[in-house]
C-alpha cells in the first residue's frame, strides 16, 4: 500500500473547486460584472488545466507537478486512483470548462445569475474530475451526483425562460431516477462483493456471479441516462434544446463525458472478466446499447428541423460510437474511444456556441434559417462547417481519428467486432446526409443570388446580364478586415474566438494527431491492463 | 530525413490552394500559378522517372504518421506518411495536372466568387494528386475523401438548377462507397496480420494477404469492387453520376469525369487486384459481368439522350464499362490498356464537357435537337466538337485508338469471342457520336441566337491543350506504353520479380 497522497496532488481538484468558490465570494462582495466572474473562472480553470498537464509529464511542464509520478502506477490509494488515462480525462473535462467560461464572456451583461452560472461551472467541473479520479463505486457515484446537482441548476439559471426552467424540472427529475437507479445497482453489487471498491471488483468474479451481473446490468442503466444512450435518452434532446445554448455546450462536451469514463471504471475490467459463456448477455447488452444508441440517434437527427435538436440526437449517436468503444473492451478501442471524447469537446462543444451565436445575431432556431449564412458570415460558417465535418467523420478532422481509432481496433478484434463495426460506419455514412444538408443550406441556397446560367462565364460574356446588377455575393477570399470585425461583433468576440479556436484545432489534430494518439494510447494501455 | 519531389508536389498543392481561397480577386492568377507549378514539377517526376528500376515505387518517402496500437501486447502497427510511384501512378499525375491547368484557363472568366471556385478545384486536384502517390492505407484513405467535399460544393454552388439535390446524391452516395471501402481495407490489413499500414512492398504484402481464407478475401474484394465501382461507376451503382454531371458547373464536370472517375479504376488496379488474388480468381465472372452490363447499358442509355451533357455523362459509363473489363483480365497487357484507356479518356471526356459548357454558354441550351449548323456559324467550337468525338468514337491518330485497340485485343487474348459484345457497343457508341455530331455541326443552321458568338480566347486555349496531347499520345502512345508497363504490378513479368505475373504463368 503506498503513502497517503499529498495534498497538492489534488492541485487541479482545488484550484477547481477556487474558481467555483472564489465567484460565490466575488459575488458578496459585490462585484457585478460579468467579465469578472468569466475571467476568475477561465483563469482558474485554465491553470488547472496546466497544472494537469504537468501531472501528466507534458514536455515543458515538468516543473511544475505537483503528483508524484510514482501514484501513475501505484494503484488504488483508498477510494482514489490516479490513471494517466483519468489525468487525461481531466485535461479533457476542463479543456470542455475553459471552452464554456471562455465564450460565455459573450453571453449578455444583464442576464440575471451570472454568479450562479460561474459558480454551477466551476462545481459541475470539479465533479467530472472526481470521476475521473475515482476507485470506488460509491465515490463515483457520489462524484457523479456533484456533476448532476449542478448541472440541474445551471440548465435553468437564467430563470425567465419557461422552457429553460423545464428542461431544468426534467433534467432533475431524470437525474434523480438515473441515480437512484445507479446506486440500487451498486448496492447489488455490494451484496455479491461485500466491497465498493473497484480495485476488488476488478479482480475477479464473487461466488455470486449472476447477482453481480444483474448489479451491472442495473448500473449501466442508471448510468446509460448520464451518457444519454439509447434507451434513456429521451430526456436529453429536451434539456439540450430548452437550455441556454452556452449551458448545451457544457452538457455535451463536459458531462456527458464524465459518463463515458464512468462507463470505463465500472466496465473495462468487468466486460474481460465475464468473458465466455456467462457473460455473453453483459456483452449483448454493451454492444445493443451501442449499436441502438447511434442508430436512433442518427434516424432522429435526420428529422429534426431545427439546428439545436439535432445536434443533441447527433450528440446522442457520438455517444453509441464511444460505447461501442466500451463495448469491444481493447486498448485500441478505448484509445480510439478518448479520442473521439477529445474530438467531441472541440466539435460538439464549438457547434452549441455557435448556435449561441447565431442567436445573437439575430437568426431563427431552425435549420433553413441558415440560408446563405456562408455570405454573410463566411469565417463563422467555415468554421461551422469544419466542425460539422468533423462530427461527419471526414478525413482530414479530428473526429475522423477517434472514429477510425474505435472501428480499425473493432475490426482488429475480429468476429462479430467486425459486424458492429460494420454497423457503425455505416451509421457514420448515414449521419453524414444530415451533416451534408446543412452545408447545402448554410452555402447552396436560392438564396444567395445564383445565375440560373451553368457559370458566370455566361454573365460575363452576355451585357444583359452582367448589368442586371444581380447582387453577386462577396467573394470568399479574405474578406475585408471591416467585414471580419463586424462580424465578430454581431457573434460576440470571445465566443467567435473560442469557435475558430475550435475549428482550427479540429483540423490541426486531424492531420497531426501523433502526440495525442501516442499519449492515449500508453494511457489506455495501461488503464486497460488495470482495469479501473 | 529524405523529401521525396512527391512531398514537394503535395506541398505546392495544397499551398497553392490555400493561397487561391484567400487571393480575392486575384485568384485566378494564384490559381494559374498553381496548376503550372505542378505541372512542371510533373513533367519533372516524368523525366526522371527511371524505366529500368522495375520492382519497387520511386521516389519513395516514407515516415511514421502515428502508430496504431494493435491488440495487446503487438508492437502495434504504425501508420505511415509513405508516397511513392510507379508506372501506373504516373499518368494520372500527368493527367491531374494538365486537365488542372486546361480548366484553369477554360474558367479564365469566372465570376461567381472565383476564389471559392479556383481553390475548390485547385483542393480536388491535390486530393487526386494524393491519392495517387499515397502508398499508405490511411493516407491513401484520407485523400480520397479530401476529393469528395470541395466537388461537393462545386456542384452544390456553382452547379446548375438541381445542384443541391445531384450535391448530397453525389456526397452521400460516394461516401458510403468509401465506408464499405475503408472496412474492406482494414479488414485486410489486420486479417493480413501487417506490420504496418503501407504497402510500399508488393511482394511482402501478397505475403501476409497469402495468408488470409478464400471466403475473407472473397468479401474483402466484394467490397473493395463496390468501393471502387461505385466511382468507376459501374453499372447499376452509377446513378449517382448524370444528376452530378448534369448539374456541375463545367469545371466540375470536366474533374467528374476526367479524374474523380479514374479514381475507382486506379484503386481496382492498385490495391483489390493485385494484393487479393484468391478473391480475384473467385470474382472475376461477376467482374466481367458488371463490365458488359456497363458497356452495353451505358452505350443503350446514350442514345436515347437529347441533352449533350447527358449524352458525354453516359457515354463515359461506356468507357469505364470498358475499363473494368480491361483491368478485371488481370493481364499486363489488359492493365497496360485500362491505364492508357483512362488517362484517353480523361483527356477526351475533358474535352467534351468544356464543349458541351461552351456550347450552353454560346447557344443557352444543350439540347441536341434545337440546334444545328454550328459549322457556318461557329466554325470553332464545331471543330472541336468534331475532334472530341472523333476521338471519343476511337479514330485512330488519336488518343483513344491505342487504347480501345489494347483493350479489345487482350481482351481477345483471354476471352477470345466475347470481345464481339463490347465491340458491339462501340459500334453503337460511334453511331451516337457521328448522329450528335451531324445534328449539331452540319445542316442549316437553326438555334443559333444571332449574337452567338464563337468560342472565347480562354475557353479555346483550355480546349487546344486537351487537343494537343490528344493528338500527341495518339501519333505516338509508346511514350506511355513504356511507362505504364513499369510497375511492382508486374513483378514477376520481369527477370528476378517476385511477385505474381498477372498473366503469365
Amino acid at each position: 500500500m503506498t503513502a497517503p497522497v499529498p495534498p497538492l496532488a489534488y492541485l487541479p481538484e482545488i484550484l477547481t473547486l477556487v474558481a467555483a468558490l472564489g465567484v460565490f465570494l466575488l459575488d458578496t462582495l459585490g462585484v457585478r460584472r460579468r467579465a469578472a466572474f468569466g475571467a476568475w473562472t477561465t483563469v482558474f480553470l485554465a491553470a488547472a488545466f496546466v497544472s494537469v498537464l504537468a501531472d501528466l509529464g507534458v514536455p515543458g511542464l515538468g516543473g511544475l507537478a505537483t503528483l508524484p509520478s510514482s501514484y501513475l502506477t501505484a494503484g488504488a490509494v483508498g477510494p482514489v486512483v490516479f490513471t494517466a488515462l483519468g489525468l487525461v480525462f481531466q485535461a479533457i473535462f476542463l479543456s470542455a470548462g475553459i471552452l464554456v467560461a471562455f465564450a460565455s464572456l459573450s453571453d449578455p451583461d444583464d442576464e440575471v445569475g451570472i454568479p450562479m452560472f460561474y459558480g454551477l461551472l466551476g462545481l459541475a467541473t470539479l465533479g467530472t474530475l472526481l470521476v475521473a479520479l475515482s476507485a470506488d463505486l460509491v465515490f463515483l457515484l457520489l462524484s457523479v451526483e456533484v456533476t448532476g446537482i449542478s448541472t440541474y441548476v445551471l440548465v435553468g439559471y437564467t430563470r425567465r425562460d419557461p422552457r429553460a426552467l423545464e428542461a431544468s424540472m426534467k433534467f432533475y427529475i431524470i437525474g434523480a431516477l438515473s441515480t437512484a437507479t445507479s446506486f440500487f445497482g451498486a448496492s447489488l453489487l455490494y451484496g455479491a462483493y461485500h466491497t465498493t471498491s473497484l480495485a476488488t471488483i476488478a479482480q475477479g468474479l464473487p461466488p455470486d456471479a449472476s447477482l453481480a451481473l444483474v448489479g451491472f446490468g442495473i448500473l449501466a442503466v442508471g448510468l446509460g441516462f448520464k451518457v444519454t444512450a439509447v434507451p434513456f435518452h429521451m430526456w436529453a434532446v429536451d434539456v439540450y434544446d430548452g437550455a441556454p445554448s452556452t449551458v448545451s455546450a457544457f452538457l455535451a462536451a463536459g458531462s456527458k463525458k464524465m459518463g463515458i469514463f464512468a462507463y470505463f471504471v465500472v466496465f473495462v475490467a468487468v466486460t474481460r472478466l465475464f468473458a465466455g459463456p456467462q457473460g455473453w448477455p453483459l456483452y449483448i447488452a454493451l454492444g445493443g446499447l451501442a449499436v441502438t444508441t447511434m442508430t436512433v440517434g442518427n434516424i432522429l437527427a435526420l428529422q429534426q428541423k431545427t439546428l439545436k435538436r439535432m445536434l443533441a440526437y447527433s450528440s446522442i449517436s457520438q455517444a453509441g460510437y464511444m460505447l461501442l468503444g466500451i463495448a469491444v473492451d481493447t486498448p485500441s478501442t478505448l484509445s480510439g474511444a478518448t479520442l473521439l471524447v477529445a474530438a467531441h469537446v472541440l466539435m460538439k462543444g464549438g457547434a452549441f456556441l455557435v448556435v449561441a451565436a447565431l442567436a445573437q445575431i439575430g437568426l431563427g432556431a431552425r435549420i433553413d434559417d441558415l440560408r446563405g449564412l456562408g455570405y454573410s458570415h463566411p469565417i463563422l460558417a467555415g468554421s461551422f462547417s469544419v466542425l460539422l465535418l468533423s462530427l461527419a467523420g471526414i478525413p482530414g478532422t479530428f473526429g475522423f481519428m477517434g472514429k477510425f481509432y474505435i472501428f480499425a481496433g473493432a475490426i482488429e478484434a475480429g468476429g462479430l467486432f467486425i459486424l458492429l463495426a460494420v454497423v457503425g460506419l455505416l451509421n457514420s455514412a448515414l449521419s453524414v446526409f444530415y451533416y451534408a444538408r446543412i452545408l447545402k443550406i448554410v452555402y447552396m441556397s436560392d438564396e444567395a443570388p445564383a445565375p440560373s446560367q451553368e457559370s458566370g462565364a455566361a454573365l460575363h460574356r452576355s451585357l444583359t446580364h452582367s448589368s442586371q446588377g444581380v447582387a453577386s455575393p462577396p467573394p470568399r477570399g479574405i474578406p475585408g478586415l471591416g467585414r471580419i470585425a463586424a462580424e465578430i461583433r454581431a457573434a460576440g468576440a470571445a465566443r467567435w474566438i473560442a469557435i475558430v479556436a475550435a475549428a482550427v484545432l479540429t483540423v490541426a489534430l486531424g492531420i497531426y494527431p501523433t502526440p495525442l494518439v501516442h499519449a492515449f494510447n500508453a494511457a489506455a494501455t495501461q488503464f486497460w491492463s488495470l482495469g479501473y | 530525413m529524405e523529401i521525396s519531389p512527391l512531398t514537394i508536389l503535395l506541398v505546392l498543392a495544397f499551398g497553392g490552394t490555400a493561397l487561391t481561397f484567400v487571393a480575392g480577386r486575384s485568384a485566378r492568377f494564384v490559381a494559374l500559378g498553381t496548376a503550372i507549378a505542378t505541372l512542371v514539377v510533373t513533367l519533372g517526376l516524368l523525366a526522371m522517372f527511371s524505366l529500368s528500376e522495375l520492382l519497387s515505387y520511386q521516389f519513395l518517402q516514407v515516415n511514421t504518421w502515428f502508430t496504431f496500437m494493435g491488440a495487446p501486447g503487438s508492437p502495434g502497427l504504425s501508420i505511415d506518411y509513405a508516397v511513392g510511384i510507379d508506372g501506373i501512378s504516373l499518368p494520372f499525375l500527368l493527367l491531374s495536372a494538365v486537365i488542372t491547368v486546361a480548366t484553369v484557363i477554360y474558367h479564365w472568366g469566372e465570376e461567381k466568387n472565383p476564389a471559392g471556385f479556383f481553390g475548390l478545384l485547385l483542393l480536388t486536384n491535390a486530393g487526386l494528386l494524393g491519392v495517387f502517390v499515397s502508398l499508405d492505407i490511411l493516407l491513401f484513405f484520407v485523400f480520397w475523401e479530401v476529393v469528395l467535399i470541395p466537388m461537393f460544393f462545386l456542384i452544390g454552388h456553382w452547379g446548375g438548377p438541381r445542384r443541391q439535390y445531384a450535391a448530397l446524391k453525389f456526397f452521400v452516395y460516394t461516401h458510403v462507397a468509401s465506408v464499405v471501402m475503408l472496412v474492406s481495407l482494414l479488414a485486410m490489413v489486420f486479417l493480413g496480420h501487417w506490420p504496418s499500414f503501407d504497402f510500399t512492398d508488393m511482394t511482402a504484402v501478397q505475403g501476409y494477404n497469402a495468408s488470409i481464407p478464400e471466403v475473407a478475401q472473397v468479401f474483402l474484394f466484394g467490397g473493395l469492387l463496390f468501393g471502387f465501382g461505385v466511382k468507376l461507376p459501374m453499372v447499376p451503382f452509377h446513378t449517382w453520376l448524370p444528376d452530378a454531371h448534369v448539374e456541375a458547373p463545367t469545371g466540375g464536370s470536366v474533374f467528374l469525369a476526367a479524374l474523380l472517375l479514374k479514381m475507382g479504376g486506379y484503386g481496382l488496379i492498385r490495391l483489390a487486384f493485385p494484393l487479393l488474388s484468391l478473391g480475384r480468381e473467385a470474382l472475376t465472372p461477376l467482374v466481367f459481368f458488371f463490365a458488359f452490363l456497363s458497356i452495353v447499358w451505358g452505350a443503350y442509355l446514350s442514345l436515347s439522350q437529347r441533352d449533350l451533357k447527358r449524352l458525354v455523362a453516359y457515354s463515359s459509363i461506356n468507357h469505364m464499362g470498358v475499363v473494368l473489363l480491361a483491368i478485371g483480365l488481370w493481364t499486363q497487357l489488359g492493365v497496360m490498356a485500362a491505364v492508357l484507356l483512362m488517362f484517353a479518356h480523361g483527356l477526351v471526356s475533358g474535352l467534351l464537357f468544356m464543349i458541351s459548357g461552351s456550347v450552353h454558354h454560346s447557344f443557352g441550351t444543350r439540347d441536341i435537337p434545337s440546334v444545328g449548323g454550328m459549322t457556318s456559324r461557329t466554325p470553332i467550337l464545331s471543330t472541336m466538337l468534331m475532334v472530341g468525338s472523333l476521338a471519343s468514337l476511337g479514330l485512330p491518330a488519336l488518343v483513344s485508338f491505342p487504347a480501345e485497340f489494347s483493350a479489345f485485343l487482350a481482351t481477345w487474348e483471354s476471352l477470345r469471342y466475347l470481345v464481339f459484345l463490347p465491340l458491339m457497343a462501340l459500334v453503337v457508341t460511334a453511331a451516337f457520336y457521328i448522329w450528335m455530331m451531324q445534328r449539331l455541326s452540319f445542316g442549316p443552321p437553326h438555334g443559333i441566337p444571332a449574337d452567338a458568338k464563337d468560342l472565347p480566347l480562354p475557353e479555346m486555349m483550355g480546349m487546344v491543350i486537351l487537343v494537343a496531347l490528344i493528338v500527341l499520345y495518339g501519333i505516338l502512345p509508346f511514350l506511355l506504353v513504356h511507362i505504364i508497363t513499369v510497375s511492382p504490378i508486374f513483378g514477376a513479368c520481369y527477370p528476378g520479380g517476385g511477385g505474381v505475373c498477372p498473366g503469365l504463368p
